[in-house]
């Protein structure tokens, strides 16, 4: 009997309760870190391997298709794809399809990891031997996403004239040796909603270039079947493939572990957070399918 | 603690639009309408800087070598004469152009990217399992799946017997599927909510950085 009551008491509990009990597990563990171990998953992995394994010069896109709402989960994603690629010599361009803040959230993303450069020599402030137009290229986002990715097989020249600076394309070094997708050792997709599943279902399809997307936890389980069918060689899902990437990086080269610390938000940093949080979410889902399963006894034996 | 002005309206807005889960109120309401229309005028600025400029207006008025481009420029312009009465009708033209270019790119994008593609992964993944053994439970679920979630949707047969059980197995496949689905949508807002938690404490207020 007693057992019941506080059954009821918990399933009448106000929800704004639960949002501060939800809220209290977000701020504590900011404040006092827990250092939860990340295992790696071998969607994730796949990325890693794929960019250790390019010889230095090789150059890949990486695409923007995410906006601000989900920057928690695609920022450190980008990031760490952007920082494997400079501390292995490999060269990228990138580029941003998603209308609501995705040529925002690159340009920061392509700032925070470069440093900025010098305006003279173009050298990269935070990889020095490294200059803007050489090794790196921000393009800037282009409107309509199927459309681009179509012409882009053709020429990226057509579709990216200049850079996001206005500087013409043709006057990059780098993008002297790019043309069209052929050109490029893979595309990958930071990517919120469906732009991620273009990639996968349009560009691999038709032009067979190697996909590997990092995407937000609500997409993962549809993602999960284009990766399984070979159509995307890795998948980073939310928070926790961001993690993992960015845990497999930083513990293969310190000085990104440095870089990614110094930044005011990183993976790791969430997923202490992700953990209690989930376990306190859990604990309410018990306790309200216990009290169900009681309530739904008492109106038996009514 | 930031001296920043634009972060103190971000930490302001961030409030107004948390402060729903308490109950609704004007704060929210406010900060739901900036940024509404905030996100309209960002999408048309960054639209206009980005592509419309350098992909219409610079090759084509200033550097004047892509005549060509005159031809999407009237299409996208007679999509506007829906507002003027008597030549309403010349929007259809530049809305039947845009329909029929998606309508072939979807249909082969569909075919070839979705459902040739998968129908074959799901018809070989026995196959390969049985190659791989480790594999071979994973690959079974996924065609035992696959087939009784198709039986469930398939409704020219009553769904009785074999066809009945099938289909209680396919309601079965789509609650787990439900349920994984639910658990990464939970882990996708938690992490939206650690993302300005982290802005809150350590971009404006200074701490746990």
């Amino acid at each position: 009997m007693a057992q019941r009551s506080f059954l009821d008491v918990l399933v009448a509990v106000d929800r704004r309760f639960i949002y501060l009990l939800v809220g209290l597990g977000c701020i504590v563990p900011f404040l006092f870190p827990l250092g939860l171990p990340i295992g790696t998953t071998s969607s994730v992995k796949a990325l890693y391997d794929r960019v250790e394994s390019l010889d230095p010069g090789s150059v890949i896109m990486v695409s923007f298709d995410y906006g601000p709402s989900t920057g928690p989960e695609n920022d450190p994603m980008a990031a760490t794809c952007m920082r494997q690629c400079l501390v292995r010599d490999v060269r990228f361009v990138t580029i941003a399809l998603y209308p609501l803040g995705g040529v925002t959230e690159m340009t920061e993303e392509f700032q925070k990891v470069t440093g900025g450069w010098d305006p003279e020599t173009l050298e990269l402030r935070n990889w020095p031997g490294k200059f803007y137009g050489t090794d790196v290229v921000n393009l800037g986002y282009k409107d309509g996403a199927q459309a681009v990715m179509r012409q882009m097989d053709e020429d990226i020249h057509a579709v990216f004239p200049g850079d996001y600076y206005q500087t013409p394309v043709d006057s990059l070094p780098l993008m002297q040796e790019i043309n069209t997708y052929d050109d490029l050792a893979f595309v990958f997709s930071v990517s919120t909603g469906i732009i991620g599943e273009y990639w996968a279902n349009l560009v691999n399809a038709q032009f067979g270039t190697p996909v590997g997307v990092g995407c937000t936890a609500v997409s993962a389980p549809k993602y999960f079947a284009y990766y399984r069918a070979g159509q995307m060689f890795a998948l980073l899902g939310g928070l926790k493939g961001a993690g993992e990437y960015e845990q497999l990086v930083d513990d293969a080269y310190p000085e990104v572990r440095r870089m990614t610390r110094a930044d005011p938000y990183y993976a790791a940093k969430g997923w202490d957070v992700q953990s209690i949080v989930y376990s306190i979410i859990i604990l309410f889902i018990i306790i309200g399918n216990i009290a169900y399963f009681q309530a739904r006894r008492a109106g038996a034996e009514k | 603690m930031s001296t920043d002005l634009g972060v103190w309206i971000g930490a302001f807005m961030t409030l107004c639009i948390l402060s729903f889960l308490y109950r609704d109120n004007p704060f929210f309401r406010f900060a739901e309408s900036a940024f509404a229309g905030v996100s309209l005028g960002y999408y048309i600025g960054n639209t206009f800087d980005q592509t419309f400029i350098p992909n219409l207006i610079t090759p084509l008025f200033i550097r004047g070598d892509d005549l060509l481009l005159i031809i999407p420029m009237v299409l996208g312009l007679l999509l506007y004469t829906r507002y003027i009465g008597k030549i309403a009708w010349m929007s259809r033209w530049s809305l039947g152009i845009y329909v029929g270019y998606f309508m072939g790119l979807l249909m082969m994008q569909r075919l070839q990217g979705e459902v040739q593609p998968q129908t074959a992964d799901t018809i070989l993944s026995l196959v390969r399992g049985i190659s791989s053994s480790g594999d071979f439970v994973n690959s079974l679920v996924i065609v035992v799946g696959v087939l009784s979630v198709l039986v469930y949707f398939f409704f020219s047969a009553e769904h009785k017997g074999a066809v009945g059980a099938t289909s209680r197995l396919g309601i079965w496949f789509l609650m787990v599927s439900f349920g994984a689905a639910f658990g990464y949508t939970i882990m996708g807002r938690v992490s939206i909510l650690i993302g300005r938690v982290n802005f809150l404490l350590t971009q404006v207020l200074g701490i746990g950085g």
